[in-house]
């Protein structure tokens, strides 16, 4: 039974990718159809997948040779995520097809978020290292595919580069990790890792613990990796919200966490994670309080929620990270979708060409202001919960300077999402032509994912169980939402944390009469908006890549004489070696 | 020195010949002459290896896979040879790298 459904989550987006592939453009219907139950289908099986996880092999494919069995473990961290991708995923489809109405090409838009959705759920359910990465590079790949989807625009083909090559970088170093794993062990099987990581040298856990954590960063999309994330919006919207926000950039802080029993005890591992997610956190949160792009300030905002989570693993807060990114994963995606619906029907995605909005699209700003509400953590939401969470483990287990960086974050949260929100529903129209409220497929979908963000919080009990009982090695033990909410009630920090938002609020509020601070502080929002230089150091990382390569191609001759010095040459380093070898 | 021994001196001086012609000549049927002669020097060495391990008819079989896939790159490469000398007038490799720049 649970074969079946590990075997579905992953085949059945597939299959419908491969029939939607087929459909031609002329008949629209017919692919948006397919599309919509295909993905409503693996919604469904994920879903019963999720009351029946478990420790045991659901599913063994005998590869042979050195791949041995590549196998498919269902356990908690696995079938939450895979749902999470499942869910969200439906959503958007049904989504685009009111966004992507009258646009060309659709068999391959549809047919991309599908391979996207059962890779995604591959990846998490994997229990070798190489699957694990098989899948890491397709998820990669199919995000270029759609970041480029427009390729007449050439700023979406070079945003689909850039997230490629970032990204990439990423995987070599999984792959790194997962080598040397296999070199040590003889099976890339990730139990065994995570067993018998103690008998493993110092220096070969701490390249494994390492390399993983670059490979998290550059996915999850840490600071200095972020700058594909930006980039990446130039993918339709619905991808925003399912790749670059709901899941495929949660799959950094899913390695972190699925590995976090092993690499606890490298000397400065956890420090490391715990410094790159505040840093993303704060560094990736001033960005968007400048940003000017309504989707560039929402990835900002993701980098930045993403670093809450890098930093609750680094914290030993597994189960405060897993939680936080199933609530980003909602209101990131809610707030994605009505980003979408805003820009659908406006035009520009400039928020300085906004304005006035919640009175002709009401529903989509009460959609919104959810989510937004969620991001910011206010009590009654989803993120409130999460991030208190994160916040507290924060007090136990790290250092006050680490305590401090987050309450700021917590208080520039609230600072952008509120001009956001200003910007783009309060105030007066500062563009020109007629606004329509969203169509209801858009709805459909906000609707959903707003009561989402609102209610997920109640799983806690069952979310905790389920990490508690199938994570063996991470030693969790099972919370219930009572304990969580008096946990929370009770915590000095959240008082704290409110305080920091109604701050935040404070500040927007009169921003107008702090006329001086914002002078004061226009040198730091000049560096914010050129994103702290790390988009200079990019471009200047690329640039002197290129000029390399254009230098090492005149060592390409093409002449035959030119290769075969090549070849003797190597041919004798091959010989003295054997010869000083025997 | 035994027979056997000597043998793979001379296939070793052979293929010697073959990459030393490769490493030298532009001329394009002299590269096919020197890529044959390399490939006459590995039959010679699958013979040797034959006798050696006595497993004779495995070394016989690999021999004559070699000799007819050997033919098929000669006859083929000196067709292509002559279609470069009609179509390109020459057949010295760095003018042909010259006319793709």
């Amino acid at each position: 039974m649970t074969a079946w459904l590990v075997g579905l989550t992953i085949g059945l987006p597939w299959l419908g990718a491969l029939i939607v592939w087929r459909v031609p453009d002329h008949s629209p219907q017919r692919q948006h159809g397919i599309a919509v139950i295909a993905s409503l289908l693996t919604a469904a099986v994920s879903i019963g997948l999720l009351t029946t996880y478990s420790t045991e092999v659901a599913l063994r494919l005998h590869i042979g040779g050195i791949f041995g069995d590549f196998i498919l473990v269902p356990d908690g961290l696995g079938v939450l995520l895979a749902a999470i991708a499942a869910i969200i995923g439906s959503l958007t489809v049904i989504f685009s097809v009111a966004y992507m109405e009258h646009e060309a090409c659709l068999s391959r838009y549809y047919a991309l978020v599908l391979i996207f959705i059962g890779t995604m759920a591959g990846l998490v359910l994997a229990g070798n290292l190489l699957l694990m990465f098989f899948f890491w590079e397709i998820t990669a790949l199919c995000s270029y595919a759609l970041i480029a989807f427009d390729h007449d625009n050439p700023a979406a083909v070079a945003g689909g580069l850039k997230a490629l090559v970032i990204t990439q970088l990423g995987g070599i170093g999984l792959l790194i990790g997962a080598l040397t794993a296999y070199g040590r062990f003889g099976t890339d099987e990730i139990a065994v890792l995570l067993a018998r990581a103690e008998t493993l040298s110092k220096t070969e856990l701490s390249l494994i613990a390492f390399s993983f954590l670059i490979a998290a960063m550059a996915k999850s999309a840490q600071v200095p990796f972020h700058s594909w994330l930006p980039g990446a919006m130039e993918a339709p919207t619905p991808i925003s919200a399912l790749i670059h926000a709901a899941t495929m950039v949660n799959a950094g802080v899913y390695l972190l966490a699925r590995f976090y029993p092993a690499f606890e005890d490298v000397t400065g591992w956890t420090t490391a994670v715990m410094t790159v997610g505040i840093v993303s956190a704060l560094l990736a949160a001033l960005m968007a309080l400048v940003a000017n792009d309504l989707k560039r300030v929402l990835a900002y905002s993701t980098i930045s929620q993403l670093g809450y989570m890098v930093f609750a693993v680094g914290a030993g807060g597994i189960f405060a990270s897993q939680f936080h990114l199933l609530s980003h994963a909602m209101f990131k995606a809610l707030l994605f979708l009505g980003a979408g619906a805003v820009i659908h029907s406006v035009g520009t995605r400039d928020i300085r060409q906004m304005g006035g909005l919640w009175r002709s699209m009401p529903q989509v700003t009460i959609a919104f202001i959810i989510g937004a509400m969620a991001l910011v953590g206010i009590p009654g939401t989803n993120g409130f919960w999460s991030k208190e969470l994160i916040l507290e483990r924060g007090v136990e287990d790290s250092s006050p300077v680490f305590v401090v960086g987050l309450l700021i974050g917590v208080g520039l949260t609230a600072l952008y999402t509120l001009r956001l929100i200003w910007l783009v529903f309060g105030g007066t129209p500062r563009f020109s032509g007629q606004v329509h409220e969203a169509p209801s497929a858009m709805r459909i979908s906000l609707g959903i994912l707003a009561v989402g963000s609102l209610v997920t919080w109640l799983l806690v009990s069952p979310l905790s169980k389920m990490l508690a009982e199938t994570l063996p090695y991470h030693h969790l033990h099972s919370e219930t939402t009572r304990d969580v909410i008096s946990d929370v009630m009770t915590a000095p920090i959240t008082v704290l944390a409110l305080g920091w938002v109604a701050l935040g609020f404070l500040l927007w509020g009169f921003h107008h009469r702090l006329g001086w601070l914002i002078a004061r502080l226009q040198l730091l929002s000049q560096i914010a908006g050129q994103d702290f230089g790390f988009e200079a150091l990019n471009r200047v990382v690329m640039r002197s890549t290129s000029t390399l390569a254009e230098r090492l191609r005149s060592t390409q001759t093409g002449e035959l004489n030119w290769n075969i010095w090549g070849i003797v040459a190597g041919l004798v380093v091959i010989l003295i070696y054997v010869a000083v070898e025997v | 020195m035994n027979d056997e021994e000597l043998t793979l001196l001379g296939v070793v001086i052979l293929f010697g010949v073959g990459v030393y012609g490769l490493l030298l000549t532009h001329h394009l049927i002299k590269i096919v002459i020197a890529l044959q002669i390399i490939g006459k020097a590995v039959i010679i060495a699958f013979a040797v290896a034959g006798t050696m391990s006595e497993r004779v008819q495995l070394a016989q079989s690999l021999i004559v896979t070699i000799i007819v896939a050997d033919t098929m790159v000669a006859v083929i490469s000196l067709a292509l040879v002559i279609q470069v000398k009609q179509r390109l007038g020459t057949l010295d490799a760095r003018e042909l790298s010259n006319l793709r720049r």
